[in-house]
């Protein structure tokens, strides 16, 4: 088993005169490139038996006014060993091609066409340069990211027409679903190609909801940007705004005392419960099984109120703060909890007999939208998805944060890939959480759940975070500018990960089972669109 | 088909179990209870989501469990906007779903009301200002009723639709 310091040692020999530099951020190897060399040995990170690197995060940096460069960071994770490896590019002064990775890592391909949309840099030999993130009507040459750009800019109207891929011949429909849907989901473009019932084609076209996020974190100071994070998915409130904490913990030397530890495991948990719960019944419910939905609607309702209870908000707004939790629970409160999910995981075990029982249900679920093994991995796909692929990848157990290097949680894995298996993740997953929170209960310790910021980032300094949401792993990246203010935050919700997979796992199945997919995959609109 | 049985028995009606709405808010204006009474006391709701973080849409989902069950009270959601009596606009509105909501509104059959859900639909919360959102909802359509909040909790929403079905002057 090859550890990243080995993977370097065996790059070294391979590419040592492509090789710029090596450093060290917060315990992740970083390697420096030339522009050149960088695709060929992200490309050997990517295939090479003893290392297989997934692509877990591409992203740019506009430096200027300090520096005239962009910097193009890509993020691997070592397969085997699950360490983080790190490549970096830097463009310099007004250089604006880069090359593109995709024909090598499929998973590169929204990030590529994302980093040409809000920087401008163009990604040579990228097989698809339509615009992702700005629609047909933004003017041309609006790149919101470069630092030229006013984060409060009014954008002019222009005119053009996104074009789909088609599929032509005798028989083929094309159906468009969107951006509005029938029913209380958010906005997004699903464009089928169907011959008959089978769905020979699906583009995902998204970016309806972009608020602009992370031109809004660079508008605010390292320590006051939290409810912005709460705010880029509002189900994984938790997950967005400890990721962010824990981002800016690092840069400011903030050691986070345990109590606040476990009790921000608490929190992630208690998200996890409440939305895997909502989509165990959505995923019955589009199988026409209302029973289940209308008991599993009731439970995620019991955990939404005890939130409310416990914090004033039922999502929980406002409890994470940098430096650890802002609702430092009783004892009492703690049992509290232990003690109603209790009941609800009892209630939920007799609902789980009903429903394993169903013959006609387990049809519906079978074999349906199938994301096979291999189609995982190109896409690179995470959390409840990957795992339900065979993807054995979770954050809580390969780089544990909060307090999950003490509690240790058994990862549900699944390979089939199917509707069935991701709703048995999600069934494994709500028993893992109770668990926990017991434990987290029974380990609890004593003291402050807060700490207070003991220094300042230099400007261009920077830290990488992890969170496993309960989508999946949620990456942040946070620059610290001049004077405490944001430079650069790259926020990664799982969503955007998954949302290309989708397009994969419908191919063959029939369209009436494409809301039963979608739900199965449930991903995050907001979160993908920023 | 035993185990379903006792499963509900032993759930019972939970509907209406839930705290009471105790959020301070703006009483329906008299207009709004005025463009309801068409619809006697039904409502048929076209959701628009037009930038939302997306909880606002968890509670509007919330309105349709055991719990809320907002259909008892002749509420419900609507495929289609031309079968709509009402929007429910969530979000500031983005830069790319500006048309949308105007056609939207424009296929909604009159006499129609428009809800806006949620502070970032009322003034665009924390989005205000960004290249990406073009304003609030009322500068785009006219809106009728406003339910504040980040997000509104469920019962903040059942009692604000209530309160325009009813026409009670609070």
């Amino acid at each position: 088993m090859a550890d990243a310091q080995t993977a370097i040692s065996q790059l070294n020999e391979a590419f040592g005169n492509a090789i710029v530099g090596v450093s060290d951020l917060h315990g992740t190897p970083v390697l420096r490139l030339g522009v050149k060399d960088l695709p060929v040995v992200a490309h050997y990170i990517h295939t090479h038996p003893g290392l297989r690197g997934a692509l877990s995060l591409l992203w740019a940096v506009d430096h200027r006014p300090r520096e005239a460069r962009y910097e193009l960071c890509y993020l691997f994770t070592l397969s085997e060993c699950r360490d983080w490896l790190l490549l970096c590019t830097d463009l310099q002064g007004d250089d604006r091609l880069f090359h593109s990775i995709t024909p090598h890592i499929h998973a590169a391909k929204w990030y590529e066409r994302e980093i040409r949309d809000m920087f401008g840099l163009i990604p040579q030999g990228h097989p698809d340069l339509r615009r992702l993130v700005r629609h047909e009507h933004w003017p041309k040459g609006t790149h919101p990211l470069k630092k030229d750009f006013r984060w409060d800019t009014v954008l002019e109207q222009a005119q053009g027409e996104y074009a789909f891929r088609r599929i032509e011949g005798e028989g083929v429909f094309e159906v468009p679903v969107g951006p509005i849907h029938a029913g209380i989901i958010e906005s997004g473009h699903f464009r089928f190609s169907v011959a008959g019932e089978p769905i020979m084609q699906l583009e995902v076209h998204h970016f309806w909801k972009h608020r602009g996020v992370e031109k809004l974190f660079e508008q605010l100071r390292l320590t006051d940007a939290v409810p912005l994070a709460e705010r880029v998915s509002g189900d994984t409130t938790i997950g967005h705004s400890l990721a962010y904490c824990q981002a800016v913990e690092t840069l400011l030397g903030i050691h986070v005392p345990p109590r606040a530890h476990y009790l921000r495991s608490l929190f992630l948990e208690l998200e996890r419960l409440h939305n895997h719960l909502g989509d165990v019944g959505a995923i019955c419910n589009d199988t026409a099984y209302v029973l289940a939905h209308a008991h599993c609607g009731r439970m995620k309702e019991r955990i939404l109120q005890l939130n409310d209870q416990l914090a004033g908000s039922r999502f929980l707004r406002g409890v994470i703060c940098v430096g650890g939790v802002s609702l430092n629970l009783t004892d009492h409160q703690v049992a509290q909890v232990t003690a109603e999910l209790d009941a609800i995981e009892t209630d939920f075990s007799e609902l789980e007999r009903i429903l394993f029982a169903n013959a006609s249900l387990t049809d519906r679920l079978e074999t349906t939208g199938v994301l096979n093994e291999r189609a995982a991995w190109d896409h690179a796909a995470i959390g409840v998805v990957g795992r339900a692929s065979g993807m054995d990848r979770d954050i809580r157990r390969d780089r544990p944060f909060a307090a999950y290097e003490e509690l240790q949680p058994k990862i549900a894995l699944y390979r089939y890939g199917d509707v069935r298996a991701r709703m048995r993740v999600r069934m494994d997953e709500i028993h893992e959480s109770a668990r926990l929170i017991r434990d987290i209960r029974a380990r609890m310790p004593q003291g402050p759940a807060l700490a207070e910021p003991s220094g300042a980032p230099k400007p261009g300094e920077w830290a990488l975070s992890a969170v496993e949401g309960w989508r999946g792993e949620i990456l942040y990246m946070v620059m610290a500018g001049e004077q405490g203010q944001i430079h650069r935050c790259k926020v990664r919700d799982p969503s955007f990960v998954n949302w290309p997979a989708i397009q994969w796992a419908v191919l063959g199945n029939i369209i009436p089972d494409f809301p039963l997919i979608n739900k199965s995959f449930n991903l995050s609109y907001a979160g993908n669109d920023l | 088909m035993f185990r379903i049985l006792k499963k509900s028995l032993k759930t019972g009606v939970v509907t209406g179990q839930h705290p009471k709405a105790d959020a301070p808010r703006e009483p329906a204006s008299p207009e709004a209870v005025q463009k309801t009474k068409p619809f006697t006391r039904s409502l048929a709701i076209r959701e628009v989501d037009t930038g939302s973080c997306n909880a606002c849409e968890m509670e509007m989902n919330a309105l349709a469990n055991p719990v809320y069950d907002v259909e008892r009270f002749g509420v419900h959601i609507a495929a289609s906007p031309r079968h709509a009596d009402a929007l429910v606009v969530t979000g500031p509105v983005t830069v790319n779903m500006t048309r949308a909501l105007k056609d939207v509104y424009e296929q909604t059959p009159d006499p129609k009301i428009v809800i806006a859900l949620g502070d970032c639909a009322i003034n665009c919360g924390m989005f205000k200002g960004s290249y990406a959102v073009t304003g609030p909802v009322e500068r785009h359509v006219p809106v009728d009723v406003r339910i504040p909040g980040c997000p509104p909790r469920p019962a903040e929403i059942l009692e604000a639709l209530a309160e325009l079905r009813e026409g009670k002057k609070p």
